[in-house]
């Protein structure tokens, strides 16, 4: 008798909506329709048709190829955002999780004074403070994202220097960096995975609240937040010039979640 | 004398009142010797190896007497010092072959481990080096379990894996604690074979701790009786088992049970 495995839905569906996402921002790198930016005077607010799949905002630019502008932008801000968190995050919980003491206190408690702020309003602080601009919400929110990183990663280290592959790898002569990140950090992966959909998910959020706000991404370049806060005036003339920026927005975040629940159910 | 441990005593700090679980512990091992610790749990046999092996380095633990290996003390000596014997002279094993092996990396990966650190040899000879250590602890198909990961191998297996990590540097002394605690009565006799056999061949001295008496006799020249930090006893394998002097001791002889493997 087989034992027949129930299929990871969450995985799978979380991975083809995803992969469709990535593939839409990809395709933009090399091919638009349209130039997202190019106005034409003559199709403002034209409606969904063969030529203009999305239809055409108010200033006559295709919707379809800014959705797809949009969704680069967003998901290059969420990259970089989750690789700032991600690296500072395991740095920090790294050390402190391994060597613990006065250095964990100190670290630690800035860690929860920065955790305490929501992120989207320590974002604003900084943006504040270094001007708006796609480089700088995503420094910004990269540090947001740090503590929830670092703790994870810190309790990680916290479970495994105690156990024995560590002891005989530290008899074996290891230094402590390289028992850290040699021996200790690949066994933090499968948490680490899904904690960084995770991230990505937020990452895709707080970009667009921050682009709705108008401090994100600048114009001309397009994000779907800000195509989302333009819209809210034509919102009953031109239905389609939000639904379709909120839909993407959506099925992003709806991707990275079920990814990452998909990958925690993996690892189990 | 390869190894000597004077007076050593251990102490915690991390509560209000300073704990003390090893008391004046003596020691010597000659090259080639295997010596047994034996006592129930708590007696402060594991401290004492860890400390030999330099494990115990919590800051909150103190540490006097002297551990001398070839002349240098381990307690004081610096420790990138302590380092370059860690694995290369001394080395050790631990109870639960289950822990004791990285579950996310190969192998061989980890049998290689020393060499990777100690020596500058190149991928090829250490695969071989591993693939011939890999032979001498009797595991079959070493090639195949090479690139193996630590989950798809039995207890024994596990064990013998982590013996040949401890052993690829010929290190001279080696430290088992509890090695075969952790596995059944027939795969604990192969390894207290395989011990048996790496001590004649590679002239390793081996510091053995267990609470099975009957393992101590099987395998060692000399045995400590240990209880609540102190050492009881101190003398030759037959001495000890024929004419206790300690009550404890003779208790503990009784407490074997009668039938014979």
């Amino acid at each position: 008798m087989t034992i027949k495995k129930k299929p990871n839905y969450n995985f799978i569906i979380g991975s083809i909506l995803t992969g469709l996402i990535v593939a839409l921002a990809l395709v933009s790198l090399v091919y638009t329709p349209y130039d997202p930016d190019a106005m034409d005077a003559a199709n403002k607010f034209a409606g969904i048709s063969l030529k203009h799949p999305m239809g055409c905002d108010n200033f006559g630019r295709d919707i379809f190829s800014r959705v797809m502008e949009g969704t680069k932008n967003t998901l290059f801000v969420a990259l970089g955002t989750v690789a700032i968190g991600t690296v500072f995050g395991i740095l920090l919980g790294a050390f402190t999780g391994y060597f613990g003491g006065i250095l964990d206190e100190i670290l630690m408690r800035i860690n929860d004074a920065i955790f305490a702020f929501p992120s989207i309003l320590l974002a604003l602080v900084i943006v504040s403070l270094l001007g708006s601009g796609k480089y700088n919400v995503m420094i910004a929110l990269g540090i947001a994202f740090i503590p929830s990183f670092a703790r994870i990663v810190r309790a990680e280290f916290l479970k495994n220097r105690e156990l024995d592959y560590v002891k005989s790898a530290r008899l074996m002569g290891a230094g402590s960096l390289r028992i850290m990140f040699v021996h200790i950090l690949p066994n933090t992966f499968s948490v680490l995975a899904s904690s960084v959909m995770i991230g990505f998910n937020n990452a895709v959020l707080a970009e667009a609240g921050m682009s709705f706000l108008g401090i994100g991404v600048q114009p001309p370049d397009a994000s779907l937040g800000r195509m989302l806060s333009e819209a809210q005036t034509y919102l009953f003339s031109t239905p389609s010039y939000a639904f379709f920026p909120g839909l993407v927005i959506i099925l992003m975040v709806l991707g990275f979640s079920l990814l990452s629940e998909g990958i925690s159910q993996k690892s189990v | 004398m390869l190894l000597e441990v004077k007076d050593l005593n251990i102490e915690f700090h991390d509560h209000l009142t300073p704990e003390t679980v090893v008391y004046d512990f003596n020691l010597s091992l000659k090259e080639g010797e295997i010596v047994g610790i034996v006592g129930e749990s708590g007696s402060g046999k594991t401290m004492s190896a860890l400390a030999i092996a330099g494990l115990l380095n919590r800051k909150d633990m103190k540490k006097s007497g002297e551990i001398l290996f070839d002349g240098k003390d381990l307690l004081t000596c610096k420790r990138s010092e302590l380092r370059s014997y860690q694995g290369n002279d001394i080395s050790m094993i631990f109870q639960e072959p289950m822990t004791s092996l990285n579950p996310v990396k190969k192998i061989g990966a980890q049998v290689e481990e020393s060499l990777k650190i100690h020596t500058n040899l190149t991928k090829e000879e250490r695969y071989q080096k591993a693939i011939s250590i890999l032979n001498d602890v009797e595991i079959k198909d070493p090639e195949s379990v090479y690139h193996k990961y630590p989950h798809q191998l039995s207890g024994g297996m596990r064990q013998r894996v982590m013996i040949a990590s401890a052993m690829i540097l010929e290190p001279k002394i080696l430290i088992a604690d509890e090695p075969t605690t952790a596995l059944d009565v027939t795969i604990q006799a192969q390894i207290i074979k395989l011990l048996k056999k790496l001590n004649k061949q590679k002239k390793t001295s081996i510091l053995f701790i267990s609470h099975d008496l009957s393992l101590v006799r099987t395998l060692c020249h000399r045995a400590i009786v240990m209880k609540q930090g102190y050492i009881l006893e101190e003398g030759n394998i037959e001495e000890i088992f024929e004419h206790p002097k300690e009550a404890y001791t003779k208790q503990l002889i009784e407490a074997i049970p009668a039938l014979e493997l």
